[in-house]
């Protein structure tokens, strides 16, 4: 179970509490230039996500409190929310950069 | 032409017998209308032509309320109210907040007929009302003028501890769940489902 506290209005809750937007910082390509996007921009912009093992940047919704959306760490191992920030601010700089991802990419680009 | 007449949603179980092993008192509070009231705590006209409008202060804390007179304002979210006043003044008091917020930035709309209240009272109402939601009813912030919104019994709904002794909540609801959360009230309100678990417990005897 996920125990989530709205950084807008307070409320406290579940998962059952709040709705889960997914992962956050999703750029569109086709927002910057819309007439150049490559088939591999648009297929990952809509279909590839991340999935670390660690710290994940989420869009979350308090869905039973104030309606509000915002943004949230959460910590995909022990499930705990580490930090939150406004819907409309963009990622922070990396805290405590993961060792979990950082390695998957080194072995990716070792392989290749 | 037939002239319109306002019927409540729960009007046809007026005339039922509630059943006799009931652990609260259920009924329908048909004689509110409301008003949703939307605009930017931030923005100091919005703030004044409100409150000015509807005679007391817009409650800014999360989950509480105002009242004042006849009028009651809700938090429903950081910029979001709503307005309950007594049926047939909503027009008069709509018209004067519509009036005074004028070209600020914000929305006021009529909308009496979209919820039903219920109000469940009696010394079980919190433990028979967290049947069906995952709120803790029997904290101490839930005190007179308490007010959340919350998934109760799978629907969205709004919750308000109107006073203590007996303990009694107004339970908001969309219209066409009324019905529906009626009959699940009086499943589950049942002196013979009461439950003695929440809240503090005596040490098991060993």
């Amino acid at each position: 179970m996920l125990m989530i506290t709205c950084p807008v209005c307070g409320a406290e809750g579940d998962e059952t509490d709040f709705h889960c937007g997914g992962q956050a910082h999703i750029s569109r390509p086709a927002s910057t230039d819309p007439h150049n996007v490559s088939d591999d921009a648009q297929r990952d912009y809509l279909y590839i996500r991340n999935n670390p093992k660690g710290l994940h940047r989420e869009m979350w919704m308090c869905a039973r409190g104030c309606g509000k959306w915002f943004h949230a760490e959460r910590d995909t191992v022990t499930l705990e929310f580490k930090s939150y920030y406004g819907i409309t601010e963009s990622a922070p700089p990396s805290s405590s950069p993961n060792p979990a991802a950082s390695k998957t990419t080194k072995k990716k680009s070792a392989g290749r | 032409m037939s002239d319109l007449q306002f019927r409540s949603a729960l009007s046809h179980r007026r005339d039922e017998d509630l059943p006799m092993d009931l652990c609260v008192s259920l009924d329908e509070v048909s004689d509110r209308a409301m008003i949703d009231l939307r605009g930017s705590l931030d923005d100091p006209k919005f703030v004044a032509a409100a409150t000015a409008a509807l005679g007391v202060a817009l409650p800014a804390q999360p989950r509480s309320s105002s009242v004042k007179g006849d009028i009651t304002v809700l938090w429903m979210s950081v910029d979001q109210w709503l307005v309950t006043t007594p049926r047939g003044s909503e027009q008069a008091l709509l018209s004067k907040l519509v009036k005074r917020l004028g070209n600020t930035f914000s929305f006021a709309c009529d909308v009496s007929d979209a919820r039903t209240i219920i109000r469940v009272s009696g010394g079980d109402a919190r433990s028979v009302l967290m049947k069906g939601t995952s709120v803790d009813l029997q904290s101490p912030v839930v005190k007179p003028g308490w007010v959340r919104r919350l998934l109760f019994a799978e629907v969205a709904a709004a919750c308000q501890f109107v006073h203590s002794d007996p303990d009694t909540f107004d339970v908001y609801v969309f219209r066409s769940y009324a019905d529906y959360v009626w009959e699940w009230l009086l499943a589950v309100a049942r002196k013979g489902a009461r439950v003695q678990l929440y809240g503090k417990q005596e040490p098991p005897l060993v």
